[in-house]
């Protein structure tokens, strides 16, 4: 069945890819981001303590979580003609080489407002052991109603 | 347009950047321009696996209502560094992102002259660590928002 906005009822899922973490793929995020702060590059430097947390190790950039979402947003919204217009994250649990991690939304609600309609989804990114390392929730805009006379919004437009 | 080579070690610069007990909200953080390219937005999407014709395939983005390449939304990872001074408190070492929140209005293209406009919004302390709330904005060349978002981040002790 085509994926339309009246087709999509909460519970709806959207799986988004898989994606092995590994010191090259951090190494990589560092490149394409600018974002070299040590937690992602230096060993030694994160055998130490930060307060009461050890991370025994370099992790991933929790960035790296958001533009997986993205992706597995996007991925989604363009086919529908639809547009990504929000995400809300936060970081559960830190991502490590040799981590495989993949995001998935479910659709929390649906909503009209005066000139769009819009899709509330709740995301999660979990590792291989299922674990959560990443929730958020996101917005999608769909463009307002198709009539015969074409789209509501701009029908009015068209006869003047 | 040449862009000053950027300094990959973040501690170089660390004893020039603020600490959380210097970050005053509400007071604008210097910025600077930032031509994004599209060779910098291809090295982004693969660093992620976006593979979407539309930062790839110019001639099948053109044919879509976007008219022609743009960059992904999570594009602003990227700016928010590119737009940065070296001076810049984000780029801490041991700065930890705590969650991040974003709206998007209209997408970034290969060939924009991005700037910022971004603040410390807030300062508190919680179990025992110190947080900051950030809040950017980042223009195109024609004064149009391409997205905004607030960060929260665990400052180094």
């Amino acid at each position: 069945m085509t994926t339309t906005y009246d087709s999509i009822e909460p519970g709806y899922r959207i799986d988004g890819p898989q994606f092995p973490v590994s010191r090259e793929s951090i190494r990589q995020f560092c490149d394409a981001s600018l974002d070299y702060n040590p937690l992602h590059l230096d060993d030694n430097y994160m055998r130490g303590d930060f307060g009461k947390t050890n991370f025994g190790g370099i992790i991933m950039h929790g960035m790296n979580n958001f533009g997986l979402i993205t992706r597995m947003l996007t991925d989604w919204a363009y086919p529908l003609g639809a547009t990504h217009r929000r995400l809300e994250t936060r970081w559960i649990k830190p991502v490590k080489p040799g981590d495989v991690i993949q995001p998935a939304g479910t659709v929390r609600s649906k909503t009209k407002s005066t000139k769009a309609r819009w899709v509330v989804i709740d995301v999660v990114v979990r590792n291989q052991h299922g674990e959560p390392v990443a929730t958020g929730e996101a917005q999608i805009e769909f463009p307002p109603q198709q009539t015969a006379a074409g789209t509501q919004g701009s029908a009015g437009k068209e006869t003047q | 347009m040449a862009q000053e080579a950027f300094e990959t070690d973040f501690w170089k610069d660390a004893g020039r950047r603020r600490v959380w007990d210097d970050i005053v909200p509400g007071e604008p953080r210097e910025t600077i321009p930032y031509v994004l390219t599209l060779e910098a937005i291809q090295k982004y999407c693969r660093a992620v696996g976006e593979n979407h014709p539309l930062y790839f395939d110019e001639a099948y983005a053109r044919a879509t209502p976007y008219g022609g390449l743009i960059a992904p939304p999570s594009i602003h990872i990227l700016l928010m560094f590119a737009c940065t001074p070296a001076d810049d408190w984000m780029r801490s070492p041991g700065t930890v992102n705590a969650g991040q929140s974003w709206s998007y209005n209209i997408p970034a293209r290969p060939g924009d002259t991005i700037t910022l406009q971004a603040r410390a919004l807030d300062k508190f302390v919680k179990k025992d660590r110190l947080f900051v709330v950030h809040d950017n904005v980042f223009f195109n060349q024609h004064g149009k928002v391409i997205c905004s978002g607030r960060g929260w981040t665990i400052r180094p002790m």
